[in-house]
Order: structure tokens, then C-alpha cells, then sequence
């Protein structure tokens, strides 16, 4: 029992210390951090004005009840924001430890893979949060975005399951990325699909039929449903219930799945000595 | 007990393949051999030399006892620990240096990454920092620890991926070419390190090289490789004896060629 509390103390500690290094590499690159919360202003402006000039019967009839549309995309935006750090943090950390050579350096450590690749993920989750925080208060601020009956405790519920299997794909584009090293055509169709069929910039129910259909089997449909429910429209626990639900299975079986295939991924690039290789 | 013991250690590559056909890399038969049936130990606190010539398997050799790659058949121990199925166990007692003045995050200081790497190789914070001042003293590191890596000479580099691989007290320390971008005022510091590193600590060190003369003051024992065959492994003067050379460049080029000549590397 010591030895396994000994042992989770140390990996918490190695992902620590991946966050950190992020941390200080980021602090050579202010202006890029600075640029990027800038760029939030321009993005929520964009979509205020969007919003003014889509407004429509047919329009409010699509969207859930009590949203406007400025609400509505800049929560799609910000939640597939999360998606695409989840997807993009894992097989970055990969390349960049391949460019910059420091993959092996850190491979002979007593950290494993995973743990490596776990701990490089937290900084661009911290990141992008900063980002979704800088988001919603632009909107809040300038363009009259209601946020007084959020559900602020089911959001993040909602959220927690969402990066679980968010992290699921990610590791499953990574694992791909390992084996081929070239252009990654896993990582486009999870954001791509996720993109057209989640309900990113306009409600699923507008798509044809088997397009809705398509929706319900990916993950990030579930995510946007609850996260609007939840800060659009104050959603109590109990009826964000079958989002979360639907987010745990997701969350059940892509992490071990995608684990299992990153392993063996792992083993053979150890076989084929391309483990390093970019 | 033994530091490293190696048993009829084979590694096969797939052929490397590129456009379409990189698909098919992953389920390729590994047809390209780089060690076949090599077996040698090292006692605790040897230095063992590999020596070969360029894709000779000495990287090869190194990367397996590094857990960096999985051998075709055949077993490597070190420490007592397979390296193969008891990959992190291993990866705790070793210390690696590639011998390459890469591999260090440019924009953080040599202290900066000294930190990472240590808390990734299982030590704490403080423990971090002290055994850092300790490397630091020792290794002759001093203001170049605070400035960015990206800055720094191939041969502080080289000091500092030395740093890198004792910073966790390493039982077994594995070098590949470690003194390959060093000019030689720089190398014959680093070769007094190591020799200063083994005696005060008893670490067991393989390290793979060219330069016979350093193989001369460094190794207790040679292993030379030539085509992924073990061709030799004795002490400097045992090869000097079995080749009836008087230089230790001389034994290598007659047991190369006696190899060669038997078809033992065919």
C-alpha cells in the first residue's frame, strides 16, 4: 500500500514537472500567449456580429430554448476548443520530443510513456480553460452574454467527462501518429466529423436525418448539449443526467481501448526501432 | 552479482520502407540483421568497451540494454532486471548518453532542464537540487548551468547530458560515442570524469567507441563487434594476446580480419 502511494506520488510529480517545463517554455513565448487571449476578443466580436446579422425565426425555432445564437457558438467554439487540445496535446508532445530530440533523453527515465505523454497534456488543458474563461467573459462583458443562471457545478461535471474521452481519441490519433509518423488522418476525422456532425456552429437537429443519427455515436454531441444546457439554461444535475451518462460510456470505453492500442503501438516501435524516428 | 549479463542477444530490423509502403512497415518480417547471438557480462563496477565500426550493432547493443528497443530473441539483464520485460526497473538503475550535443529543451537554462529530468528520473525537488550542485562541482559545469541551452558549446552539452544520465545515482551507465563531438582537450577532461565517476562510485559502464585510444585508458574489458557478431570479448592485453599485436589497433584489425577471413561475420 505504501509502495503504491509512493509510486502515484512520483508520476503525480513527473506530471507535474512536464506542466512546469511547458510553463517555463511558454514564459520564452509571452507574446504568443498574449496574442492567442487577444485573439478571443476578435473571435467572441465576430461571432456578436454573426449573431446580429442571423437572427431569424426559423433560427430561434432551431436553437434550444432560452439561447441566443452568440451564446450558443461561442460555447461550440469553446468546447471544441477543449476537443482539439485533447487531440492535437498528446501527438504534439510527441513530435516535439522527436524534433527536438529529447524523446529518448526522456525515455531511458524512470517515467513511462504514457505518463510522459499525460503530463505534456496539461499545460494546453490549462491553456485552453484560460482561454475559454477570457472567451465567455468577453462575451459576458461586451456583448451581453446571460450567464446569471449557470449551473456552474454540472458544467464542469459535464466537462470533466468530456476531456476524459476527448483524451480517449487523442491517444487513439497518437498511437497512429507513433506508428506512421506522416500527415495524421485519424486526428482530421475526429475533428473534422466532430466538426460537421457535433453541433459546433449550428443545432444537429438542422442535419438531414442520417446525419443526426451520426451525431449521437461521437462524443462531442453529448458534450455541447450539456455544457449549453448547463450555462445557457441553468440545467439541474438530475437533467444533464443522460449527457453525462453518455459521456461516461464514451469515456469507458475509448481510454482503455485507446490505451490498449497505444501499447501495443508503443511495443512496436520498439520492434521496428522507429520509436525516435520523425 | 553481475551488472550486465547479455544472452544470445539477436535484433532484427524490418527493412525501412517510405511513400504508401510505410503502412506496412508495422507487420513487415524483420529480415535485416543487427546483432546475431551476441552474450557477454560485465561485473559491477567494469568498464566495458564496445567497439566496431559503423554499423557494426555496438548503437544497437546499447539501445536494447537501454530499453529503447526490443530484441528479436535472445535476453539482456541489467542489474538483475530483464530489460525487456522489466523495462522500468531497469530504466531506474541506468543512467543513458547518446553522446549527442542535442537533446535538452533550448529555451530553459542547463539548471532548468538538470530539474526536469531529474524529477522524471524519480528524485524529489530538493533531492533535484542538491544532487544538481553536487553534478555542478563536479562536472565542472558552473555559470553555464543559468544560461539557456540553445547557447551552449557541443562540449558543455556533452557535460551536461553526462549530468543528466548520474543525476538519479545510476547503477549501470551506458554510453554511445560519448566523446564524438568533443575536440581533444575536451574529450581527455571528459575520460578523467568517467574515470573519476566509476572509482568513486563503483558504476558499471558500457560505452561504445572508435577512438581506441580511449578505449585503451577507459576499458577493463573489449567486446568488438563486427556485422552484429561478437567477434572478441577479453581484456585489452588478452587481445593483444590472441592477435600477437603490440597496440591495441593492431589486435582489433587482425581479429577483423581473421573474422572476416573464418566467414564468422558473413
Amino acid at each position: 500500500m505504501n509502495h503504491l502511494s509512493t509510486r502515484r506520488a512520483g508520476i503525480l510529480r513527473q506530471m507535474a514537472a512536464c506542466f512546469w517545463r511547458d510553463l517555463l517554455v511558454a514564459r520564452a513565448y509571452r507574446s504568443q500567449f498574449l496574442f492567442s487571449v487577444v485573439n478571443t476578443l476578435f473571435g467572441a466580436a465576430s461571432l456578436y456580429f454573426l449573431s446580429q446579422f442571423v437572427q431569424s425565426d426559423k433560427l430561434a425555432r432551431a436553437l434550444p430554448a432560452g439561447t441566443t445564437y452568440l451564446g450558443f457558438a461561442l460555447i461550440g467554439i469553446a468546447v471544441f476548443d477543449y476537443m482539439g487540445a485533447a487531440i492535437n496535446a498528446f501527438d504534439s508532445s510527441l513530435g516535439e520530443a522527436r524534433l527536438n530530440r529529447t524523446l529518448e533523453a526522456l525515455l531511458v527515465t524512470e517515467a513511462s510513456l504514457p505518463v510522459i505523454l499525460l503530463g505534456s497534456a496539461i499545460y494546453p488543458f490549462v491553456f485552453t480553460s484560460v482561454r475559454t474563461a477570457v472567451y465567455l467573459a468577453w462575451g459576458v462583458l461586451l456583448f451581453h452574454l446571460q450567464l446569471g443562471s449557470a449551473n456552474w457545478p454540472g458544467a464542469i461535471l459535464i466537462l470533466s467527462f468530456s476531456i476524459l474521452a476527448f483524451i480517449g481519441l487523442g491517444i487513439l490519433s497518437t498511437s497512429y501518429q507513433m506508428l506512421f509518423k506522416r500527415g495524421n488522418p485519424a486526428k482530421w476525422i475526429f475533428l473534422g466529423l466532430s466538426g460537421l456532425l457535433g453541433g459546433m456552429m449550428y443545432p444537429v437537429r438542422v442535419l438531414p436525418p442520417l446525419l443526426q443519427d451520426l451525431a449521437r455515436v461521437i462524443p462531442l454531441t453529448y458534450s455541447l448539449e450539456g455544457m449549453r444546457a448547463a450555462l445557457l439554461d441553468g440545467a439541474s444535475l438530475a437533467r444533464l443526467g443522460p449527457q453525462v451518462a453518455a459521456l461516461a460510456i464514451f469515456a469507458a470505453v475509448l481510454l482503455p481501448v485507446s490505451f490498449a492500442v497505444f501499447a501495443w503501438a508503443l511495443r512496436r516501435t520498439k520492434v521496428t526501432g522507429t520509436l525516435t524516428h520523425f | 552479482m553481475q551488472a550486465i549479463v547479455v544472452e544470445n542477444l539477436t535484433k532484427r530490423f524490418p527493412p525501412a520502407y517510405s511513400g504508401w509502403r510505410t503502412f506496412l512497415q508495422i507487420v513487415a518480417p524483420a529480415s535485416l540483421r543487427a546483432l546475431a547471438g551476441v552474450s557477454l557480462q560485465a561485473d559491477a563496477d567494469e568498464v566495458v568497451a564496445v567497439v566496431g565500426a559503423n554499423g557494426a550493432g555496438k548503437s544497437t547493443l546499447l539501445r536494447i540494454l537501454a530499453t529503447l528497443l526490443m530484441p528479436t530473441a535472445g535476453r539482456a539483464l541489467v542489474a538483475g532486471f530483464d530489460a525487456e520485460r522489466q523495462s522500468a526497473q531497469v530504466r531506474r538503475r541506468i543512467g543513458y548518453h547518446s553522446g549527442a550535443d542535442f537533446g535538452f529543451y533550448g529555451r530553459l537554462t542547463g539548471r532548468e532542464n538538470l530539474e526536469f529530468f531529474a524529477l522524471m528520473s524519480g528524485l524529489r525537488f530538493q533531492e533535484a537540487r542538491d544532487r544538481i550542485g553536487e553534478l555542478t562541482e563536479h562536472l565542472g559545469l558552473g555559470p553555464a548551468l543559468d544560461r539557456q541551452t540553445r547557447g551552449l558549446s557541443s562540449g558543455t552539452i556533452n557535460r551536461l547530458g553526462l549530468a543528466r544520465a548520474l543525476i538519479h545515482r545510476p547503477t549501470v551507465l551506458l554510453l554511445d560515442e560519448p566523446t564524438r563531438s568533443l575536440d581533444p582537450l575536451a574529450a581527455a577532461e571528459f575520460r578523467s570524469l568517467l574515470k573519476d565517476i566509476v572509482h568513486r562510485h563503483g558504476t558499471t559502464v558500457v560505452f561504445a567507441s572508435h577512438i581506441l585510444s580511449e578505449v585503451e585508458e577507459l576499458a577493463g574489458r573489449v567486446a568488438l563487434i563486427d556485422n552484429g557478431s561478437l567477434i572478441a570479448y577479453d581484456k585489452p592485453g588478452g587481445l593483444l594476446a590472441a592477435a600477437k599485436a603490440t597496440s591495441l589497433q593492431g589486435a582489433v584489425e587482425t581479429l577483423l580480419l581473421r573474422a572476416s577471413a573464418s566467414g564468422r561475420t558473413a
